[in-house]
């Protein structure tokens, strides 16, 4: 049954996805900018946990934490010195609000992908497994140690953010500031905070993201280019902005490519999520669960 | 600042001397130099030149934020390798081909992205670009894929490379100038600055934003077929984003929506990071870091501040 082995590990992959993308979500939720630095939240995470696992010799268990952590003061950073001007509203704007974001982000990845290519070096590092199992099969599913203990602890984090931005004060705060910030704002929740959050749980989820798939991907500096790729195009299937839409597109989208690549082309099956972006922004803008995402 | 000295056409005037100007100083340039090398490097900052000015004619001037001129220029030094390599097409007919394919390509993406804005606008471009790019690097029967294509030289004297690229340097400044100073360049700066306004006064959006995407991608094949012509080898790696990242950090630092900002922007640019590369290979963390740091705090650039400082002291003089 080789279509259930693709189904069940595209469905892994869209785990891993779902990871990256649902922090773009609600940065573009509440924000309303792509940040283009997304992927090397990524590939820092994946070199925390490979540096501080390796360099530390302690459990990779424990390295993990490590990688969150940088995740989170990264996308904290980030917010803090160059999302500001974003919602503090500049008076005059050369380059104009949108392309702002595009710029900085764009240059924010750049920045990092070279300063780790500097400092750590442009070799690929190979990452210690969380387990040591090879290969199995479950019934006519192939999976791998690593990757199932990646899955689950992808799908656990996913429900606890889930929990999180349903059930805590913070989260409803979350919700609260992408529906309409002044409103928010004048319900008394402080935005700023809120919006660091956001950037926060972004990096941590990204950053974790690498650090889980570290051994199975052997991180390099340009590691995050394809991950963030593949989270704009969630982004945009699952609706911008809907951290809901951007789970069922990450899924989606996982078990669409591992068929794609059998059954059409594994040459091109990076390019298909490309397609499936453009598309989507030109057909159906607001995605599957957004809101309009064309403006006339 | 004087309400005259203010004056968009005066700016331009200025602007256009400027860009002049720093026209002149490339053309003496192989006086004081005269080795191979230094003059190649100084044919790619040309190269980049171009493909600053073409990115600036869209993002600067029309207020639409491409991620692809890296990928129009691959496309049109791929269309005279490609020409050649199937059907030995010679130079004389692949170049123009490659002009006029990537402009019908940029009309084509110009008309596709129409609706689309700020990040919908870069992803969609950047998906372009990135499927592009793909799509050459995976068609090894086609394109021969990573390995990439040779291309014929269109002259072996690397003097005359360089007068070929800064004339086509000089043909994109003055075909630029005369359009910002036109209608048309007035059309492209009320589409940047309020789109449903112009709109609502007249202006055939659809029609100057597909001419701008028609143009500016036209430049950047340009600057590409031209390149590809000069190096002899065509890559995917043309495309790379990495090379749109470049063209933007240059822009952004000359002065994004002017015309000598752009051109001083990728000579001072890619000359530095030249020198830079002997000294410990930082180039890309001091430019990605500089980018940063112009867009947040020093917005309008080089030669914005270069034109304030000047205004500036006009109107000291002036009570």
């Amino acid at each position: 049954m080789l279509q259930l082995d693709l189904f069940v590990n595209g469905l892994v992959f869209g785990l891993f996805y779902a990871l990256m993308a649902v922090g773009l979500a609600m940065i573009f939720g509440v924000l309303k900018v792509v940040n283009f630095a997304h992927g090397e939240f990524y590939m820092i995470g994946a070199y925390t946990y490979v540096l501080v696992a390796l360099k530390l010799g302690i459990s990779p268990w424990l390295a993990l934490p490590f990688a969150a952590a940088a995740g989170a003061a990264l996308g904290w950073i980030v917010e803090r010195t160059l999302m500001r001007p974003l919602y503090e509203g500049y008076g005059s704007w050369a380059i104009m609000k949108d392309e702002y974001a595009v710029v900085v982000t764009f240059g924010l990845s750049l920045l990092l992908i070279n300063l780790v290519d500097k400092v750590v070096g442009p070799y690929p590092y190979r990452g210690p497994m969380l387990t040591e199992t090879s290969r199995f099969a479950l019934g006519p599913v192939m999976l791998n140690g690593q990757k199932l203990i990646a899955a689950g602890v992808s799908l656990a984090l996913l429900v606890a953010l889930a929990v999180f931005i349903k059930r805590s004060l913070w989260g409803r705060q979350i919700q609260a500031v992408a529906q309409n910030r002044f409103g928010a704002s004048l319900a008394g929740i402080d935005a700023t905070h809120t919006t660091s959050l956001i950037f926060s749980i972004s990096g941590l989820l990204a950053a974790l993201a690498g650090a889980l798939l570290a051994p199975l991907i052997n991180p390099s500096p340009d590691v995050g280019a394809f991950p963030a790729i593949k989270s704009y195009v969630i982004v945009v299937l699952g609706g911008m902005g809907s951290v809901w839409g951007a789970m069922i597109a990450s899924l989606l989208l996982g078990v669409l490519e591992s068929f794609f690549a059998v059954y059409v082309s594994y040459d091109y099956r990076d390019a298909f999520g490309l397609l499936i972006l453009t598309l989507v922004l030109l057909l159906r803008p607001h995605g599957l669960l957004g809101e309009r995402a064309r403006e006339l | 600042m004087t309400g005259e000295a203010n004056l968009w056409s005066r700016r331009l005037a200025t602007d256009f001397r400027g860009a002049l100007v720093v026209l002149a100083v490339t053309a003496l340039a192989p006086l004081l130099v005269r080795d191979t090398y230094t003059l190649g490097i100084l044919i790619v900052s040309m190269y980049f030149a171009l493909l600053a000015l073409g990115w600036n004619l869209l993002a600067g001037f029309t207020g639409q934020f491409s991620l692809a001129p890296a990928a129009f220029a691959m496309l049109g030094a791929y269309t005279p390798a490609l020409l050649a390599y199937h059907l030995r097409a010679p130079l004389t007919l692949g170049l123009p081909a490659g002009i006029i394919g990537t402009a019908i390509l940029g009309w084509l993406l110009g008309r596709v992205v129409l609706r689309l804005k700020g990040p919908y606008l870069a992803l969609t471009t950047l998906s372009f670009a990135e499927i592009a790019r793909m799509m050459i690097a995976n068609s090894h029967e086609f394109t021969r894929g990573d390995q990439g294509l040779n291309v014929s030289a269109v002259t072996a004297n690397r003097l005359g490379y360089y007068y070929l690229f800064l004339g086509l340097l000089a043909l994109v400044v003055v075909l630029v100038f005369e359009l910002m100073r036109s209608r048309v360049g007035r059309f492209w700066l009320a589409i940047r600055d309020d789109e449903t306004g112009a709109e609502s006064r007249g202006i055939d959006v659809v029609r100057y934003k597909t001419l701008a995407f028609a143009l500016s991608c036209a430049i950047c094949g340009a600057a590409g077929a031209l390149y590809g012509t000069f190096s002899q080898l065509v890559s995917p790696e043309l495309g790379l984003l990495l090379q749109t990242g470049l063209v933007i950090a240059m822009v952004v630092i000359g002065g994004i929506g002017t015309l000598t900002g752009p051109l001083f922007g990728a000579l001072l640019v890619y000359l530095t990071s030249e020198w830079m590369r002997g000294v410990g290979n930082i180039q890309m963390i001091v430019f990605a870091a500089l980018v940063i740091l112009f867009a947040r705090f020093f917005r309008e650039g080089l030669w914005g501040f270069a034109t304030r400082l000047r205004a500036r002291g006009a109107a000291e003089r002036v009570p």
